[in-house]
């Protein structure tokens, strides 16, 4: 009797343990795949903030989608119960997201240098255009003024033929 | 011949054309132009990448080829998410009208992402295995999509207007809103009917 009661009570704790072993297991796949898509997320949202800054950012669209696809391979991997290959697949695409992370966060920095130079040198420009077309429309006006004065000086009045006394 | 007064002001309008045409680069940094229509495309080819040859009558044990795609005209980048999903004739598809997805499980799933201008296509091969029929009833066991395997156990029952066990497997878009940070329905499916034949 003593030995069927301590036989059960082995195999109470074997079972509770593997439960709990699994469980965390369980929470811990879930908790990484959540990590990844978070960093996937966060690399996107900067990869995006690059782009609007004028970037070229095709070199690190081509990295996001090789994360997204261990990203979905880690989903569906968790979804079918393969647990090991969730966990390696997300490993393969947290590296890439921190990766990409730091890579756009440098181009977004170097566009927006470049684009305050492009901002910088169109108002330059700008205005120069604008007083060099100003001042070359003001010389022209000057030289045209006398011409035109002189034109008029050089014309003689005309006298109407049918006029009426 | 025109008046001193009547020059001055065709030299002012050339000079103000001037200064205008000079500063319009600058006034494109401030004044923002409307941008045209912003849309997804999402589509489903046949084998041939034609809208051709879609398979229809299928059976276990045997493989099918199409190609899914997507197209971003959204402005900028985006981040699609692509789920293929497959029902019986009586599931629910995903309601346009109230911009809900399908409430099935996803099977197989894309993470695309994809510049402004850019498409995307990708093939998606499928096949069953541990399909059975009875009492007017299929049931499809397995289904294997780009050797992934899913356990689906899915019921059709014999339609009796077009005489087939039909299922239906299709795809559905989603979208990453950047602005409250979650992937939503982007409103946007498509599907290819299938009919599920006795293997000979």
């Amino acid at each position: 009797m003593r030995i069927l009661f301590a036989s059960l009570l082995c195999l109470f704790l074997v079972l509770a343990l593997t439960t709990v072993c699994m469980a965390t297991s369980e929470d811990e796949v879930t908790s990484k795949i959540s990590e990844a898509n978070n960093a996937l997320r966060e690399a996107f949202k900067t990869v995006l903030e690059a782009e609007e800054a004028g970037a070229n950012v095709s070199g690190l669209v081509a990295k996001l989608n090789e994360a997204g696809g261990f990203l979905s391979e880690a989903e569906m991997a968790y979804r079918n119960g393969d647990l090991d290959k969730a966990v390696s697949e997300t490993a393969k695409c947290l590296t890439i997201a921190n990766g990409i992370l730091g890579d756009a966060l440098a181009l977004k920095s170097s566009a927006l240098e470049d684009a305050q130079i492009m901002r910088t040198h169109t108002l330059l420009f700008s205005f120069a255009g604008a007083v060099v077309s100003v001042v070359g429309l003001f010389l022209v006006w000057v030289r045209f003024k006398p011409f035109y004065v002189r034109k008029l000086l050089k014309m003689k009045p005309e006298v109407a033929s049918n006029a009426k006394d | 011949m025109l008046r001193i007064e009547d020059y001055k002001a065709i030299f002012a309008a050339v000079g103000l054309i001037g200064v205008l045409l000079s500063a319009s680069p600058s006034l494109g940094l401030v004044l923002h132009l409307p941008s045209g229509e912003k849309f997804s495309e999402l589509w489903i080819l046949g084998p041939s990448r034609m809208a051709e040859g879609y398979p229809f009558n299928v059976k276990a044990e045997e493989g099918y080829l199409v190609y899914v795609g997507v197209g971003n005209h959204m402005g900028s980048s985006v981040f699609y998410v692509v789920y293929v999903k497959f029902r019986n004739q009586d599931e629910p598809l995903p309601n346009v009208t109230a911009r809900t997805p399908s409430p099935l499980e996803p099977l197989y799933e894309y993470r695309i992402f994809l510049e402004n201008g850019k498409s995307w296509e990708a093939p998606l091969t499928f096949s069953f295995s541990g399909v059975s029929f009875f009492e007017n009833r299929s049931l499809v066991g397995i289904i294997k999509i780009n050797d992934v395997t899913f356990h689906v156990d899915k019921l059709a029952s014999w339609n009796v207007n077009g005489t087939g066990y039909y299922y239906q497997l299709f795809i559905e878009l989603w979208i990453y809103n950047v602005e409250v940070e979650i992937t939503q329905f982007h409103n946007r499916f498509v599907g290819i009917w299938l009919n599920m034949t006795v293997s000979l």
